[in-house]
């Protein structure tokens, strides 16, 4: 066996057989569309004003990033460096609405959950702003907050508590009332009802809520910059999409898919499934 | 020495979910249990001996009437009144040790003194071995023993079971009666047992409450004195003295289910 | 020696109806009584606030202007082309979606292949999309509508991937050793199978449908309720933003509920049960 067989031998081993044909076949189609785009910027077949080429795609960041002065300018969100400025405004406002918005909507969930009146008072309620999709806040959002920065996070932080708070009260819901009363009667209080009972029953639930919380809020914040907001990345392929600036576009659009399939493969699906695999194991939720 | 737990004239009414109508569920009961002492509580379905059993823990507020444990009225529930419910009730969540070593985290015992002691209850149930284990992963016999344990652990002044053999097979409870047995030696715990039957109630207890059926009231009171280590099986199922207090107290419940058995 | 209870039956009370007592107990009666309280809050608000004609118009406000709507036939004229946007737009998702998913799911091989890329624009919500098509074609209905396509097709043909790929393999050479046709195969086998992701897959398309109609109204500018609402929002109108919010989270919960919840629940106990 020579080094190439001996390696991919190795490299089966490690990684598992049918996970790297997986890769392989599924990378096929990706390069199958970026072979095409190439091919399309070559031979013309669709103008640069519908298929931009790759390279001014490449080149919008540079352009973009013209007169941004280095990492420090980066990190202070110089007026120069408009990319990173756009992917850190979108980026942020999600880091801060999950922190203002996940223990809120979790807290909430629980305290409603836990009574059997409150929560079937408050579960239409709940139906009902989730119905209202965040995007039809957005005019509302305009009026009180005006167009900016404020109006976008409302609408993200709106989407992910009533996201969060619904399933947690969902997941509470469905913890066996025999379990708390088997604490109470052990001499626990309220508080390790709460933290000992509740929440690791209606965490199955709470992961799923906090991902599903991410998937519309991404979406509902893109749209919402477009629609009313004055940073971010919706608002620049907004505004770019309006001066035809189309590499621009294609540009805001392809670090939109990368930032959300990062996030959600490397971060939410394997917390979800370790959660509830874990779970899935010692208890499932009825 | 005045008896642990106290009942005086204890009555409880509630609307039924469904109909809205009043359900009466107890009548005036009275009854004392002594330090130490192993009770049983039986009777036909639906005479109140769940009801009972919840008010004593204190999961159920009530009216008219006393329950004093102690000399203290029955509030709320507490870990003096340690429960072991019919569906175990033990948390999916957490391994064996955690279930059973929880009523003294709750306590806030330190980490090393409820190891050990836990340990104890472990292996009094004999779960030795199975300290890591997950719930899904014991039987339903297993689930029952540790749902004990927990309870015991906690050390409570009175124990209280909610038919806890219900769930499981005969083979099992057979077992598990025999276990109880011998635990109820060791710890010598006040204890009241709900259950339906009777050859249960009869086994296990130094005293049973016998109830009417619906509006459940004390019908009779049937004192076993076998000693507690001739408790066996095998060999009380032979003998006489035993079978005739199972078949008095038997014959007592038998009369309390209607004869068209729809209870 | 039998034993007879005293009669102490209470004098017999009138027993509400089963189906009040399940309204309040099911929280029925607390929910109406939280829904007046809101609408008191709400209207204390208004009432105290600077310029509630802008901010937050009273509950009253809303109503005459929703029945004023009503009246002039505009409300349900954007109602009408919103909706007809959205089933349009579901329908050609569907005929496209669940063939393409079908046959893409056949072959382990294939599927394999298209599973992360048809993830991949699954992912890429319609709105994200939208500013490229309008380079392409402008503020157009066109426009409007292959983004609401584009948000619709992808769900429903990477749930109905997943599911005829999740068919154990056996169901299909157990038929192919009786000698069925490809085309039987799928008819009896596949769809069947993989009813219970088409359900889910069109449930999902059609919910992100629904929030692309809206947001894409907005921002090409055709009329229907998002649009509605944003214009009301640019003119000073606040009380017709404020309906058109109720109206699309009631529409919502009328076609959630009454439409693709049944069918989603129906097809999976009547295939789902069966083939699992």
């Amino acid at each position: 066996m020579n080094a190439i067989q001996t390696l991919s031998v190795a490299i089966q081993k490690r990684f598992g057989r049918q996970r790297i044909r997986k890769i392989a076949l599924g990378s096929i189609p990706f390069l199958v569309l970026l072979t095409l785009w190439r091919m399309n910027t070559v031979n013309e077949w669709l103008p640069p004003v519908y298929i931009p080429p790759m390279a001014s795609v490449a080149e919008a960041i540079v352009i973009l990033q013209d007169e941004c002065t280095g990492l420090a300018g980066i990190f202070s969100m110089h007026q120069g460096c408009q990319f990173t400025n756009h992917v850190l405004s979108s980026m942020g406002r999600v880091g801060l609405a999950l922190i203002i918005g996940v223990p809120t909507g979790i807290a909430f969930g629980v305290l409603a959950g836990m009574n059997r009146r409150i929560s079937n008072t408050l579960e239409p309620i709940g139906v009902f702003a989730n119905a209202i999709s965040g995007i039809a806040w957005v005019p509302l959002a305009i009026v009180w907050f005006g167009i900016g920065a404020m109006t976008t996070l409302f609408i993200l932080l709106n989407t992910i508590f009533w996201l969060v708070f619904f399933n947690t009260l969902l997941g509470v819901r469905g913890v066996p009332r025999a379990l708390e009363n088997s604490v109470l009667t052990l001499g626990g209080n309220r508080w390790n009802i709460i933290t000992q009972v509740y929440i690791p029953g209606a965490l199955p639930s709470i992961v799923t809520g906090v991902r599903m919380s991410m998937g519309f809020g991404w979406r509902a914040l893109i749209a919402a910059e477009m629609i009313g907001g004055s940073s971010g990345l919706g608002f620049m392929i907004f505004v770019s999409a309006s001066e035809y600036k189309i590499e621009e576009v294609f540009l805001g659009v392809l670090v939109i898919a990368v930032i959300w399939m990062i996030t959600d493969r490397s971060f939410l699906v394997p917390l979800e499934k370790w959660t509830i695999q874990r779970w899935g194991l010692v208890w499932r939720p009825s | 020495m005045p008896p642990k737990l106290v009942v005086q004239g204890l009555s409880h009414h509630y609307p039924d979910e469904y109909t809205g109508e009043d359900v009466h569920a107890l009548d005036n009961v009275s009854l004392d249990v002594e330090e130490g002492v192993f009770a049983a509580v039986v009777g036909p379905s639906g005479c109140g001996k769940t009801t009972l059993l919840n008010i004593l823990a204190g999961l159920l507020p009530y009216h008219k009437g006393h329950v004093k444990v102690d000399g203290v009225d029955v509030k709320g529930p507490s870990p003096d009144r340690g429960v072991v419910f019919q569906e175990h009730a033990i948390l999916p969540w957490r391994t064996v040790a955690r279930n059973i070593g929880h009523g003294l985290e709750i306590q806030g015992m330190p980490g090393p003194e409820r190891s050990t002691r836990t340990q104890e209850f472990i292996d009094l149930v004999n779960l030795t071995g199975f300290e890591d284990r997950y719930p899904h992963e014991l039987s339903g016999g297993m689930k029952q023993r540790v749902a004990l344990a927990r309870t015991l652990c906690a050390n409570p002044v009175v124990m209280l079971m909610d038919e806890p053999f219900a769930a499981v097979d005969a083979q099992t409870r057979i077992t598990l009666q025999e276990e109880l047995n011998r635990i109820a030696m060791a710890t010598k715990k006040t204890t009241l047992l709900i259950t339906h039957n009777v050859d249960e109630a009869a086994f296990l207890g130094d005293k049973c409450f016998v109830f009417t059926r619906r509006p459940g009231k004390l019908k009779a009171t049937v004192s076993i004195d076998i000693p507690r280590d001739k408790r066996i099986w095998q060999d009380l199922l032979h003998d006489p003295e035993f079978v005739a207090k199972r078949d008095e107290i038997l014959t007592l419940v038998r009369e309390e289910v209607s004869p068209h058995g729809d209870d | 020696m039998a034993t007879t209870s005293p009669s102490l039956s209470p004098r017999p009370r009138p027993v509400p109806s089963a189906r009040w007592r399940r309204f309040t107990k099911g929280g029925g009666a607390e929910l109406l009584i939280l829904l007046v309280g809101i609408i008191v809050l709400w209207s204390t608000i208004s009432s105290l606030i600077p310029n509630p004609s802008r901010y937050l118009p009273a509950p009253l406000t809303v109503i005459f202007s929703s029945s004023d709507m009503l009246w002039k036939g505009l409300l349900p004229n954007y109602v009408g082309q919103t909706i007809w946007r959205l089933v349009l737009g579901s329908i050609l998702g569907l005929l496209v979606g669940i063939p393409f998913g079908i046959l893409l799911g056949l072959n382990r091989t294939v599927s394999d292949m298209f599973y992360p890329i048809l993830n991949f624009f699954q992912s890429i919500s319609g709105i994200a999309i939208l500013p490229i098509i309008v380079v392409w074609w402008g503020n157009s209905e066109q426009t409007v509508f292959t983004v609401i396509l584009y948000t619709a097709l992808f769900p429903i043909a990477f749930n109905v991937l997943a599911g005829v790929r999740g068919i154990p393999i056996i169901y299909i050479n157990v038929m192919r050793s009786l000698g069925a046709s490809n085309m039987r195969i799928i008819r009896d086998v596949i769809i069947p199978g993989a009813m219970p992701n088409i359900a889910t897959g069109a449930r999902l398309g059609i919910g992100f449908a629904w929030r692309a109609v809206i947001a894409g109204e907005m921002l090409v500018g055709k009329r229907g309720l998002g649009w509605m609402i944003f214009t009301a929002q640019d003119t000073d109108h606040t009380d017709q933003v404020i309906l058109g919010m109720v109206m699309i989270g009631t529409i919502w919960i009328l076609i959630d509920r009454f439409a693709l919840r049944p069918i989603e629940a129906d097809t999976i106990q009547r295939w789902g049960l069966v083939q699992r």
